[in-house]
C-alpha cells in the first residue's frame, strides 16, 4: 500500500486535495457564522480546525457534510465540484462525519448499531454473526476496541465514540471528520484515538478534527487552519507552529495557564468526607473508602482517568445518589442523609460535570436558568409566588458581571455555545451564598478565553472564603487552581501532592494506580 | 423566545391544513363536495345562536379534559386516562346528587367537590406504581379507563339503576344543578369553570414556584432533579391534580347537562381534551382556542348526517389526521432524531 503520509516530499505536492472549500459564508439572520473560508485539505492528512466556541468550525463542517447549505460560496470534493446537498450526498462521496453528541440505539449491540440502516442480510434476515465479525475486522484493524455483541447502554462514552467511528467507515468513508471528538474523552482514550487517526492516513484516508485543546492539535495534525469570529485566520502545517503563536492565532492575545497565584487562606473545615463508599448505576462498587476534607479559602483537586469514581463522588455530595457506607459532613451535618434539595440549603453549589442534562434546561430561558434551586427563595419569590422581573434583572446583572454572550435575559438557553452555557451554570452556581462549591469538569468543552474567565471566576470565589472541590480530568487545570490534589483510582483515593509541586509524574503513577507509599522513597 | 412560539403555532396551523386537506380528498372520496360538507360543518356549529351554544356545550368537557391533559403534560406526565378520571367524576357527582339532599348551591359545590375527590383516586393509582416502581403512566392510565367505564356500568346497572328501561341513575336533585346560561340552551356554567380553569392553571405555571418546579421536571427532569425538586413526588402531585380536573369535567357534564348518570354519557370527551391539549402544545390558554375547535367539529356533525351523504365517522377521521400531522410536522423539522416526536409528547 502507498503511503500518503505528510512529510513524503515526492507524493506531498501532488497529492489531490480531499476537501476543497471555496468562499463559504453562512449567515443566521443578522450573524454571520462563517464569512468566505477558505479551507484545503490534502488527501491523506490529519488537517485539525481549531478556534474557540463559536468561531465558526462546526458550522463550517456541518456545511461540508450537508447538514446546512452555505449561503456562498462552492465545494470540491476530491477534485470535483459538488452540491452537498444533504449527508446523504456527502456519505456517497467519502464523507464521514462523528458529531459531539453520539446517536446510537441503546438497546441494541454494538455491531447491531454499527449496521443501523444498512444491516447485512441473508435470506431476508439479518445476518448477526457477519455483522460481528465484520465489526470486529475493523475494530482490530484501527485499534478501535470493541466488542461487537455488548449491548450499547451499558457502554462508556469512550466506547460509544468508538462505535460512532466504526459506523462511519462501514458506510465507505475515506474523510473522515471528527467533531471535537476529545471533549468526551479520557487522556488515556484520547491517545487511542490519535493512534487511530493515524492508523487512517496510513491507509490513505484523511481526517479533519475539529478541537480546541493546543496540545492534542499540536501532537496529532499535520496541518491546522485556525478560525476566529467566523473568519479565517490562517492555514500553517503544525510543524512550522509553536503553542504560542497558536494561542494568539486563536484568541488574539496571550493565554497562560501557569499556576495562579494566591494567599494561604485555609480556614475553618467546611467538608469532612469519611469512609465513603457508594455503587455505580451497575450496582458495583464504584467509589471506595474516600476520607479527605476540605476548608474554606481552599481548593481541593480531584484528578484521575475520567470513570474511577469521580462522578459517584460528586453525585453522592450532591445528594442525587446514595451512598452505601460512610458520611460526608458539610458544616457538621451529614450529607448522605440529606435531599438535594436540603443539601442546597445546608450551602452546597454544584456544577455539574453533565452540562447539558444536569445544568440547564437547555429550553427554558437564561432567566428560568438562573433561578433554579433558589425558586423558593426571597426576593425571587414571595408567598409561593415569583416575581419575574427581579429575577430577569437579576439575571440580566449575571449576564454583564460573568460576560455572557446573549442577546438578554429572555435567550433560550439552547442558543448560546458551550462556552456561555457553562457561564450560565457558574452565575447561577457561585451566587447562591453557598460556602462550599462542588465543581466538577468546569471547562470541558469550552474554549480558551472562557476557560480564563471560569478560572479566574474560581480564584475569585477561594479568596473570598468558599471550600472548593474542583473535579478535573485535565492536570493542567488543577495544577493551575488546586491548593492539593487528591488522585483517584478505581473509587479510591491513592494519595495527594500539593499543588505547589504538582509533579505529572507522581500524578500519572496514581492515576494508573501506583500507590505512593510503594515506591522507595 | 417569541419567535420559537411563533414558529412553532404556524407548524400547528399547517399541520392542521394538511390534515383538513387530506379529510377533503377522503370526502371526495366517499362522493361528497368537501365544500358542501365544511359549510354543513360551519353552519351546524355557528349557525345560529341556538347552535353557538351548541358548539360551547360541547366545548365544555373537551376544554376541562384539556386543562387537565395540560397540567400532566407540563409535569412530564401523560394522562391518557382522563376518560375514566371523567367517568367516575360523573358518577361520584350523579351519586351525591340523588342520594343527599342538601341546600341549593352547597349541594352542587359538594357533588362538585366529590367528583375532584373520585378523579384524583381514579389516577392516585397508576400515579403511586409510577412514583414507586416508575412504571410507564401512559399504559396504566390509558388500561384504567376500561375499568373505570365498566365499572361506573356495574355501578348504574346493578346498584343504583332508576326504575325502568334505561341504563341510568336516578335524577340528581334540582339543588344540584349548574345554572343555565341561557333559555333555549342547556349551556351552562361549566363553560365559566373552563375558562377560568384555563386561565388559572396557565397563571399558577408561569407565576408561581411551583409552577416553575413542575414545568421543569417537565422539560429537563434531569436538571430539576440537580436543582433540589423532588421530582417523583411532583410527578404523583401533578397527576394527581390531572386526575383531579379529568373528575371535575365528568361532575360538570353530569350536573350540567344530563343531570344524571348514563351509560356512556360522555363518549370521547377525555380522548378529545388529551388531543386539544397536544395540539396547544400543552398551553391550558392555546387549549380554549382547540378545544373550541374540536367542539364545533362535534356539534356541526350532528348537522352532517341530516344534510349530506358523508357519515359523521368522518370527524373522527380527521381528528386522527390532525394527530398523524401534528406529530409528523415534529419528525420532518428534526429530521434524522427518531426520538424527536416522542419527545414533543414528553414536553
Amino acid at each position: 500500500m502507498v503511503s500518503n503520509a505528510p512529510g513524503s516530499p515526492t507524493l506531498h505536492n501532488t497529492a489531490a486535495m480531499a476537501v476543497e472549500l471555496t468562499g463559504i459564508t453562512k449567515r443566521f439572520g443578522a450573524f454571520i457564522a462563517n464569512d468566505g473560508i477558505d479551507l484545503a485539505v490534502r488527501r491523506g492528512e490529519i488537517h485539525a480546525i481549531i478556534g474557540e466556541n463559536g468561531a465558526g468550525k462546526t458550522t463550517l463542517m456541518n456545511i461540508l457534510f450537508g447538514l446546512l447549505q452555505p449561503d456562498e460560496g462552492s465545494i470540491r470534493l476530491n477534485g470535483e465540484a459538488t452540491v452537498v446537498a444533504d449527508p446523504a450526498a456527502a456519505i456517497k462521496a467519502g464523507l464521514g462525519m462523528v458529531h459531539q453528541h453520539f446517536k446510537l440505539v441503546p438497546s441494541l449491540s454494538v455491531a447491531d448499531n454499527v449496521f443501523l440502516g444498512m444491516e447485512i442480510r441473508r435470506h431476508g434476515l439479518i445476518d448477526h454473526a457477519a455483522q460481528i465479525a465484520r465489526t470486529q475486522e475493523l475494530s482490530k484493524r484501527f485499534g478501535l476496541h470493541v466488542d461487537p455483541t455488548e449491548r450499547v447502554g451499558l457502554l462508556s462514552v469512550g466506547i460509544e465514540q468508538r462505535i460512532e467511528i466504526l459506523k462511519v467507515l462501514v458506510r465507505g468513508a475515506r474523510t473522515i471528520i471528527l467533531d471535537e471528538p476529545t471533549a468526551v474523552l479520557t487522556p488515556q482514550e484520547s491517545r487511542e484515538l490519535f493512534q487511530t487517526l493515524r492508523s487512517f492516513v496510513a491507509e490513505g484516508m484523511t481526517v479533519i478534527f475539529i478541537s480546541h485543546h493546543l496540545e492534542e492539535v499540536m501532537e496529532v495534525s499535520d496541518t491546522v487552519t485556525v478560525l476566529r469570529n467566523g473568519k479565517k485566520v490562517a492555514t500553517r502545517p503544525t510543524s512550522e507552529l509553536n503553542k504560542d503563536e497558536l494561542v494568539r492565532m486563536m484568541v488574539g492575545r496571550e493565554v497562560s495557564f501557569d499556576r495562579r497565584p494566591r494567599a494561604e487562606l485555609q480556614g475553618d473545615v467546611i467538608l469532612e468526607v469519611k469512609d465513603l463508599w457508594a455503587r455505580d448505576d451497575r450496582r458495583l462498587p464504584a467509589l471506595r473508602n474516600a476520607s479527605f476534607t476540605v476548608r474554606s479559602g481552599e481548593v481541593v483537586g480531584i484528578a484521575g482517568v475520567a470513570g474511577n469514581g469521580q462522578t459517584e463522588l460528586a453525585e453522592v455530595l450532591s445528594g442525587l445518589r446514595p451512598a452505601s457506607h460512610g458520611e460526608a459532613r458539610l458544616k457538621g451535618q451529614d450529607l448522605t442523609t440529606l435531599t438535594p434539595a436540603a443539601i442546597r440549603e445546608a450551602g452546597l453549589a454544584h456544577v455539574p460535570g453533565d452540562r447539558m442534562l444536569r445544568g440547564v434546561d437547555r429550553n427554558a430561558s437564561i432567566a428560568a436558568n438562573t433561578l433554579m434551586g433558589r425558586q423558593h427563595r426571597a426576593p425571587w419569590s414571595r408567598n409561593g409566588m415569583l416575581d419575574w422581573k427581579a429575577i430577569a434583572g437579576n439575571a440580566g446583572a449575571l449576564i454583564k458581571s460573568f460576560d455572557i454572550r446573549a442577546q438578554g435575559a429572555g435567550d433560550a438557553v439552547k442558543r448560546l455555545s458551550g462556552g456561555n452555557i457553562q457561564k450560565v451554570v457558574l452565575a447561577r452556581e457561585f451566587t447562591n451564598g453557598a460556602d462550599f462549591l462542588l465543581i466538577d469538569q468546569p471547562t470541558r468543552g469550552v474554549d480558551i478565553g472562557a476557560q480564563e474567565a471560569i478560572h479566574d471566576e474560581i480564584m475569585r470565589q477561594r479568596a473570598a472564603g468558599r471550600a472548593i472541590l474542583l473535579i478535573s480530568v485535565q492536570l493542567d487545570e488543577l495544577a493551575a487552581l488546586a491548593d492539593r490534589i487528591l488522585v483517584m483510582f478505581n473509587g479510591r483515593i491513592m494519595g495527594e501532592v500539593a499543588g505547589d509541586d504538582a509533579d505529572e509524574d507522581r500524578i500519572g503513577m496514581m492515576m494508573a494506580g501506583v500507590s505512593p507509599q510503594l515506591e522507595p522513597a | 423566545m417569541m419567535s420559537d412560539r411563533l414558529r412553532a403555532f404556524s407548524g400547528q396551523i399547517i399541520a392542521v391544513g394538511v390534515a383538513l386537506l387530506l379529510g377533503a380528498i377522503i370526502i371526495l372520496l366517499v362522493g361528497e363536495s368537501p365544500v358542501h360538507v365544511l359549510m354543513t360543518l360551519l353552519r351546524g356549529a355557528f349557525g345560529d345562536q341556538e347552535k353557538i351554544a351548541g358548539t360551547l356545550l360541547q366545548t365544555t368537557p373537551i376544554l376541562i379534559c384539556g386543562v387537565a391533559a395540560c397540567i400532566g403534560l407540563r409535569g412530564g406526565m401523560f394522562n391518557v386516562g382522563i376518560e375514566g378520571q371523567l367517568f367516575l367524576g360523573g358518577f361520584a357527582a350523579a351519586w351525591v346528587g340523588f342520594s343527599f339532599s342538601l341546600p341549593a348551591g352547597i349541594h352542587m359545590l359538594a357533588a362538585l367537590a366529590l367528583a375532584v375527590v373520585a378523579g384524583a383516586a381514579w389516577v392516585a393509582i397508576p400515579a403511586f406504581f409510577r412514583a414507586r416502581y416508575n412504571t410507564n403512566e401512559v399504559v396504566s392510565t390509558i388500561l384504567s379507563n376500561y375499568i373505570a367505564v365498566l365499572l361506573t356500568s356495574y355501578f348504574t346497572i346493578f346498584l343504583f339503576k332508576r326504575p325502568g328501561g334505561w341504563s341510568e341513575t336516578p335524577p340528581i336533585l334540582a339543588t344540584a344543578y349548574l345554572p343555565e346560561i341561557f333559555s333555549f340552551s342547556r349551556l351552562n356554567w361549566g363553560l365559566f369553570i373552563g375558562l377560568a380553569l384555563a386561565i388559572g392553571v396557565a397563571l399558577v405555571f408561569r407565576y408561581t414556584s411551583w409552577g416553575y418546579g413542575v414545568t421543569i421536571v417537565g422539560s429537563a427532569p434531569k436538571f430539576a432533579e440537580y436543582g433540589g425538586v423532588n421530582v417523583k413526588r411532583q410527578g404523583f402531585v401533578v397527576l394527581l391534580l390531572s386526575g383531579a380536573v379529568g373528575g371535575l369535567a365528568g361532575g360538570v357534564e353530569t350536573l350540567g347537562v344530563h343531570h344524571r348518570f348514563m351509560e356512556g354519557f360522555a363518549p370521547g370527551f377525555g380522548f378529545d381534551g388529551l388531543i386539544a391539549a397536544l395540539l396547544a402544545n400543552g398551553s391550558p390558554v392555546a387549549t380554549i382556542v382547540t378545544a373550541l375547535f374540536f367542539g364545533a367539529l362535534r356539534s356541526g356533525s350532528l348537522l352532517l348526517e341530516v344534510d349530506t351523504s358523508a357519515s359523521r365517522e368522518i370527524i373522527t377521521v380527521i381528528q386522527a389526521l390532525i394527530i398523524l400531522s401534528v406529530s409528523a410536522q415534529v419528525l420532518i423539522k428534526r429530521r434524522g432524531d427518531s426520538q424527536a416526536g416522542e419527545r414533543r409528547w414528553k414536553f
